[in-house]
């Protein structure tokens, strides 16, 4: 039986090991962390080898992101987007996904200018 | 008469800090990601391998012992491994590297440290190392590790050319494209630069404000004993003086 134990200060849980059914996210950039090893159930992100959907137990893959849009579904009823400017995808075998972006910014902050 | 105010501490180093504090607690999630791969991948170095030492530092002095330690550690990791080049960021440092290793210095940056750096400082650094196609198999970036505001020890960053990477344990588990990879060696370099250049920074910060602070406290107990010095004196002239009318 799993134990989730939710924590009330963000969105992290304590989860057991790679056979979770949830993706296990960190979105960093130099200077700012905008998602921590938080639990999402899918990344949409365009590499250079074509766009592509990340969930969990994901096969482990180095990829390179081109400008572009990163949607981050974290559950049924919220998806985030960002847009970046470049950076790296890393999927390890343990169900997480790093990404490390020089800048990104939330879709909302842009204006049709 | 002089003042205490004059050797007023800067209050704004306290700003300072606790912005300095974000900014390295926030670059750590970006470097610890890249971290976690080199974890995964069960990546290590070659032992007679090539070594490029980073050293971080900065241009200015009043910063206490900031740039001995740094120079110090990588004057030691230098005398361990023969067969290794130096890189140094900031005058302070080279002039302290310059007094032991002074061949193996290889480039120098300057310029560092005048102002919170930038991701961008970070990339042209990197960028121009790497420009110099100095061979190494494991770069080590020496910095100012920010313990707290009253402490800072020196450590270092590891960080693997691709071949030492696609020797790596457990490589063949990561499904990756050929030029991803040197794009991922470049970015990872620039990273951990970045994280070496404001944990540095930091470092520096808070040592310059104890540095402050002590000679604050110092000058002001001067003050205080040339102040009865001063007033002994004057009294024992008005006496002397009072004791000459009365005769």
């Amino acid at each position: 039986m799993d134990l989730h134990i939710i924590s009330i200060l963000a969105t992290r849980f304590y989860a057991t090991e790679a056979t979770t059914n949830s993706l296990k996210f960190s979105f960093a950039l130099p200077h700012q962390t905008i998602y921590q090893s938080a639990e999402v159930q899918q990344v949409n992100i365009a590499s250079t080898s074509g766009d592509m959907g990340i969930l969990a137990n994901h096969v482990p893959s180095i990829e390179q992101l081109k400008p572009g849009v990163i949607e981050i579904v974290e559950n049924a009823t919220t998806t985030k987007k960002f847009f970046v400017s470049g950076g790296f995808a890393i999927i390890n075998s343990n169900s997480s996904l790093d990404i490390n972006a020089v800048e990104a910014f939330p879709l909302e902050d842009f204006s049709v200018e | 008469m002089p003042h205490k105010d004059k050797f007023q501490l800067f209050l704004f180093f306290e700003d300072y800090k606790i912005y300095e504090d974000d900014c390295v607690n926030k670059n750590d999630t970006s470097t610890k990601g890249d971290g976690a791969l080199f974890n995964n991948a069960d990546t290590k170095p070659p032992e007679d391998g090539q070594i490029l030492i980073v050293t971080v530092s900065s241009d200015r002095g009043l910063c206490g012992g900031i740039h001995s330690s740094v120079s110090k550690h990588s004057r030691k990791v230098a005398q361990e491994n023969p067969n290794s080049q130096i890189v140094v960021l900031g005058d302070k440092a080279k002039a302290q590297i310059s007094r032991t290793v002074r061949e193996k210095i290889k480039l120098s940056f300057n310029q560092i440290g005048k102002s919170v750096p930038t991701y961008a400082e970070a990339s042209a650094v990197a960028d121009t190392i790497l420009k110099e196609k100095i061979e190494f198999d494991q770069a080590v970036i020496i910095y100012n590790y920010f313990r707290s505001v009253i402490s800072y020890e020196a450590e270092s960053i590891p960080v693997y050319s691709e071949t030492t990477f696609t020797r790596s344990g457990n490589f063949d588990a990561y499904e990756i494209e050929d030029d991803v990879l040197e794009n991922l060696k470049e970015f990872a370099f620039a990273n951990s630069i970045y994280w070496g250049l404001v944990e540095g920074h930091a470092s520096e910060m808070a040592s310059k404000r104890s540095a402050m602070e002590n000679a604050t406290k110092n000058a002001g107990e001067m003050i205080d004993k040339l102040t009865l010095t001063y007033n002994r004196g004057r009294q024992a002239v008005i006496t002397n003086e009072l004791s000459m009318c009365l005769k």
